[in-house]
């Protein structure tokens, strides 16, 4: 393709684009006197990273290594999801189970106003237990006795 | 007898060993390809002294891990790629270009005297006008395709060599090659011949 032909032609001028005289003479020692000034600030922890870095790419996983790992971690994550708590465990053993309880009473409407209100505390699922106030209620009661 | 230059191969391996200068003498062998490769990603000569600082650095603490997998030079090619776009990345690149440390060689160089033969009107540009309109035209392709173009036209670089420095394959290499063509194309009009 011929307009392809001219830009490639026209790019590779680009080669001829050079840094000022003298720079590629210069570089080696500006590079080792930036890397000497480097050494002097690094921290101890800093200088064991490169170290580590260095040498990381040598050190080669086992493939099966991660296959392990992950087979490892679901099991461990089974066992403790699948282990039955304790305490909670102990308690389900030896308790009785007991229906939720809810507190109701009769409507207002019909139950005549002065007698005393029978308080039903019925439990689901069982016999229900009914306790009745003995007396009027301590409003009603009269302060005066004759 | 002209002495016959030491191999790469050698000098890593010595590098390896502790010897400074066996890495020094791979520095001055590879500072100016590697600076045409920065330079033509960046534009700017600040940026690419400063890259090039950093990318021998980075190469000299990982050569101990460097274990011959691929040649040095695809190896070394390959930091100084990553480093350049990871740079350009992080900053969204200015749009100034430096030319003041462009080499007036170019004006004498056989085939860009004939890219603008000085009787056909509308190739009369100057020579910095042309330098200036290369700049811009490399800076509004993504920085994926200045690269390949860098390696490629550049730096004459084989695709293969091209997808195994930037880690792809040789068709998405010829796939940017052919997009920042035609990019350059459009940019670059009035420079190219009908």
């Amino acid at each position: 393709m011929p307009d392809e032909d001219s830009v490639s032609k026209l790019l590779r001028l680009k080669r001829y684009e050079q840094p000022p005289p003298g720079y590629f003479e210069n570089f080696l020692v500006e590079f080792q006197t930036r890397q000497r000034a480097e050494l002097l600030r690094q921290s101890p922890w800093e200088r064991f990273n490169d170290w580590i870095a260095s040498i990381a790419p040598s050190f080669e996983v086992p493939r099966l290594a991660y296959a392990a790992m992950v087979v490892c971690a679901i099991g461990a994550s089974a066992l403790i999801m699948g282990r039955p708590d304790g305490d909670s465990a102990g308690l389900a053993a030896n308790s009785v189970p007991t229906p939720p309880l809810t507190l109701s009473s009769p409507s207002a409407a019909s139950i005549p106003i002065g007698e005393p209100q029978p308080v039903a505390l019925t439990s689901t699922g069982s016999p229900s237990v009914h306790y009745v106030l003995p007396t009027r209620p301590v409003s009603y009661a009269s302060s005066r006795s004759f | 007898m002209e002495p016959t230059e030491t191999p790469d191969d050698e000098l890593v391996a010595r590098t390896q060993r502790g010897d400074a200068r066996a890495f020094d003498e791979l520095i001055v062998r590879y500072t100016p390809r590697l600076y045409g490769l920065i330079y033509n990603m960046t534009s700017n000569h600040e940026d690419t002294n400063d890259l090039l600082q950093d990318v021998f650095s980075k190469a000299y603490r990982s050569i101990r891990g460097f274990q011959g997998k691929s040649s040095f030079y695809t190896w070394l090619h390959s930091i100084a790629a990553n480093m350049t776009i990871n740079f350009l990345k992080k900053r969204s690149r200015r749009a100034t270009m430096s030319l003041d440390d462009v080499d007036n060689g170019i004006a004498n160089d056989p085939e860009f005297i004939s890219a603008t033969p000085e009787n056909d009107p509308r190739h009369q540009a100057n020579l910095s006008e042309l330098q200036k309109k290369l700049n811009e035209a490399m800076m509004k392709l993504s920085i994926e395709h200045r690269t390949v173009v860098t390696m490629f036209d550049i730096q004459g670089m084989p695709h293969a060599e091209i997808a195994k420095i930037l880690g792809i394959s040789e068709g998405t290499v010829r796939s940017r090659l052919f997009y920042a063509h035609r990019q350059l194309q459009n940019h670059l009009q009035e420079f190219i011949k009908p």
